[in-house]
């Protein structure tokens, strides 16, 4: 009895041992690539993607890494393990500004080599700034996975409730929201909201009435910050808190909080980004399902409205040990097929032109139809190696004023003597 | 001198005192590369332009470049000042609030765990957990403390977006959560304290303040400089809880040194430029705990 026991036990054994060898075996054929993703691009997502190719790549197993929420907190992460070489991340999603930055660090390994006779067709097909965008010094960094821009959602069921057409500027949208919050008197709806906290998407607060008044930060590589063009974002937001529209609170919101007041049921207006739409669908807290449209957002006047360009983009890292298999992965990732199971799954504005005009792709987002103009239309934020420094600069100043610890001449002043630092 | 002692020493005692050093070697070696290596690479660096986001710039040696940068930039001024304000304000604040905490864990308690638990949480905490733990009671919507505001009728505070507010709010954070180190320190101190004292005190009829001031205090003083060398160590090099509370804002309000060093490395990359920052940061620190040793060498209340 107790012999055969043991036999048994041991003929277990050696099942286990045997299964465990050709585990290893099996592992040892397999490649596993990582893909560092942030929090708020749909870690979810990329998961269904992924798992899509591995079960087209038996050979590939893709483990998907998630970092911060805040372009800046994954950029810092991100600087800490390239910085010192480390090859445990194969793929990196990097955020639109960042290309020129990863090439001049050479963090970034070239894909004009992967993608070899096919090079220039395979980029011809994206939209020309994300083409522009990932092509620096005619070397391919990376390639684009989701385009976005920002967009004004609005409350469509509030502003018929009250008779306001969606505003093409922002004198209208100043005027649409104090008519609302006046009429219906709740305490905890507010106006109007954009990103004011010290973090990457400031930046965009500041430039797009820049934009919108007709100037850049630089021209001719020269900082331009002397105009009236430079001082409209100041007057603008400063207007707009003065009539009680934006919160009182603006300088502590972060990108992802005008989401959540928004599916709450708390903002009429905000200025954010494509994720929004899909969230506020089909989320299961969201308060405001069917209520939401979304328009380019407001100029100055009616015929110039501007926004900033936002979006993804892979990298294979330049410290990867498995650069050739990345780099397939990488065009699956940036493929028209991948960016229309974006677009259905997380509302990701495509990176194709003709994505936007497909059935399924316009019956989960309706908005589409309109958004390929706005993207085409949307300007980038400085192209500088030293781009993070610029940022800081930029959006520390903005939440200062914001918060009204400095005036808009100070901030100004500030901007220029640091940004002037830079660009010499 | 040294050949005279040498001399002196028979061959089982040389022996023995080469088997000594081999002994202290691994710690010695341990510590060479994780603290000696580190400072001089620091150094090394602070001496040089080193910009990874420029890296065709190399790595040139500048000389005092740096350093000359800081002494002109008027954000290491800032950080510096507000790294002051919260050492003067949270240092003496948590040993005050410590010695509360400490003498109250002290009583005779029947059930000793709520005291004992109320004391390790805050410590067991990470630094981090407890800056955003904060950064929610002070958030303008939904925070504790404009709940509070508007229950007792008041217009609800910018907390974290008014300097002096969000100066005041991450003080508060910083003390609840150093507080309780500062308690079980001196909490260790109280226990030493003979009961026989407070005994004889009694039989001459001193009020319980009068026994605090004329030997609790007195006894627990080695106990509080330990403390506040420690505190004022951590102080000094204060970043998680500011950080997570208001990442340095509004603008750069209520940025730190520390912060400030962590922002020019890790996210502007100049390592030149941080290295300085951080070893001026290192020479302050070691002045600063000096004149502390000195001053305990110096106490008479450690005998």
């Amino acid at each position: 009895m107790t012999i055969r026991l043991t036999r048994r036990m041991l003929s277990l054994f050696g099942l286990a041992a045997g299964l465990a060898l050709a585990g290893t075996a099996l592992a040892q054929a397999q490649t596993t690539l990582r893909i560092f993703t942030g929090g708020q691009q749909r870690p979810d997502v990329m998961r269904q993607i992924v798992d899509g190719y591995m079960q087209r790549n038996p050979g590939v197993k893709v483990e998907v890494e998630v970092g911060g929420a805040t372009s800046e907190q994954q950029q810092q992460y991100l600087n800490t393990v390239l910085a010192s070489k480390d090859s445990a991340l194969d793929l990196i999603l990097i955020d639109v500004i960042r290309p020129a930055q990863w090439a001049a660090a050479q963090w970034a390994e070239p894909l004009d080599a992967y993608l070899g006779a096919e090079r220039d067709a395979v980029m011809a097909r994206y939209l020309p700034a994300y083409r522009a965008a990932n092509i620096v010094n005619g070397k391919v960094i990376a390639l684009p996975y989701f385009a976005d821009a920002q967009f004004l959602y609005y409350r469509k069921d509030l502003l018929e409730k009250h008779g306001v057409a969606p505003p093409k500027t922002w004198d209208e949208l100043k005027a649409g929201a104090q008519r609302i919050l006046a009429a219906e008197n709740a305490p905890n709806l507010r106006g109007f909201e954009t990103a004011g906290a010290p973090i990457e998407g400031t930046v965009c607060t500041y430039l797009v009435p820049m934009w919108g008044a007709g100037e850049d930060l630089t021209k001719d590589g020269k900082l331009n910050l002397s105009g009236d063009a430079a001082k409209k974002p100041f007057q603008l937001w400063a207007d707009l808190k003065e009539a009680k529209v934006t919160p009182p609170n603006l300088a502590e919101i972060p990108t992802d909080r005008i989401r959540q007041n928004l599916q709450a049921g708390n903002l009429i207006f905000g200025m954010t980004w494509g994720y929004v739409w899909n969230r506020a669908q089909n989320d299961a807290d969201s308060t405001v399902k069917d209520k939401i449209g979304v328009v380019p957002l407001p100029g100055f006047t009616a015929d110039r409205q501007s926004t900033c360009i936002g979006g993804w983009q892979v990298a294979v890292s330049a410290f990867s040990k498995n650069k050739a298999e990345a780099a397939k992965l990488a065009r699956y990732l940036s493929s028209p097929e991948v960016s229309k199971q974006q677009a259905v799954l997380a509302s990701h504005l495509p990176v194709f032109a003709e994505v936007y005009g497909d059935a399924d792709v316009l019956k989960a987002n309706p908005w589409f139809a309109q958004a390929l103009p706005v993207v085409q239309a949307a300007r980038s934020r400085p192209v500088t190696p030293r781009y993070t420094e610029v940022s800081e600069i930029m959006r520390t100043n903005m939440n200062a004023f914001l918060a009204g610890t400095k005036t808009a001449d100070q901030a100004l002043a500030d901007m220029n003597t640091r940004l002037g630092a830079i660009f010499r | 001198m040294s050949d005279a002692i040498r001399h002196k020493l028979t061959p089982l005692e040389k022996s023995e005192r080469r088997l000594g050093f081999a002994m202290l070697a691994p710690a010695f070696l341990l510590l060479a590369a994780v603290v000696l290596y580190p400072i001089a690479e620091l150094i090394r660096n602070s001496f040089h332009f080193n910009h990874l986001a420029q890296p065709w710039m190399g790595t040139p040696f500048v000389g005092f470049e740096n350093y000359v940068k800081a002494l002109g930039d008027d954000r290491f001024h800032e950080a510096v000042w507000h790294t002051v304000l919260y050492i003067l304000v949270t240092v003496p604040g948590a040993v005050v609030v410590g010695l509360g905490l400490a003498l109250l864990a002290n009583k005779p308690f029947a059930i000793k765990w709520p005291v004992r638990l109320g004391l390790l949480l805050p410590w067991a905490l990470p630094l981090v957990f407890a800056g955003l733990i904060f950064r929610w009671f002070f958030e303008y919507n939904q925070g504790v403390a404009n709940a509070i505001l508007r229950g007792l009728g008041f217009e609800p505070l910018n907390w974290l977006t008014t300097p002096s507010l969000a100066f005041f709010a991450i003080c508060l954070a910083i003390i609840w959560k150093s507080s309780s180190f500062v308690a079980l320190v001196l909490l260790a101190g109280l226990q030493t304290i003979p009961k026989s004292f407070y005994e004889a005190a009694e039989v001459d009829g001193a009020t319980k303040w009068q026994q605090f001031r004329e030997i609790t205090l007195p006894m627990l003083r080695p106990a509080i400089f330990v403390a506040l060398i420690f505190r004022t160590i951590t102080a000094i090099q204060t970043f998680d809880i500011p950080y997570a509370m208001t990442n340095g804002g509004p603008g750069n309000s209520t940025e730190t040194l520390a912060m400030y060093i962590h922002k020019t490395t890790v996210d502007f990359l100049d390592l030149g430029y941080g290295s300085a920052l951080a070893v001026l940061m290192f020479i302050v620190s070691a002045l600063i705990t000096s004149i502390y040793l000195r001053h305990t060498r110096r106490d008479p209340g450690r005998h």
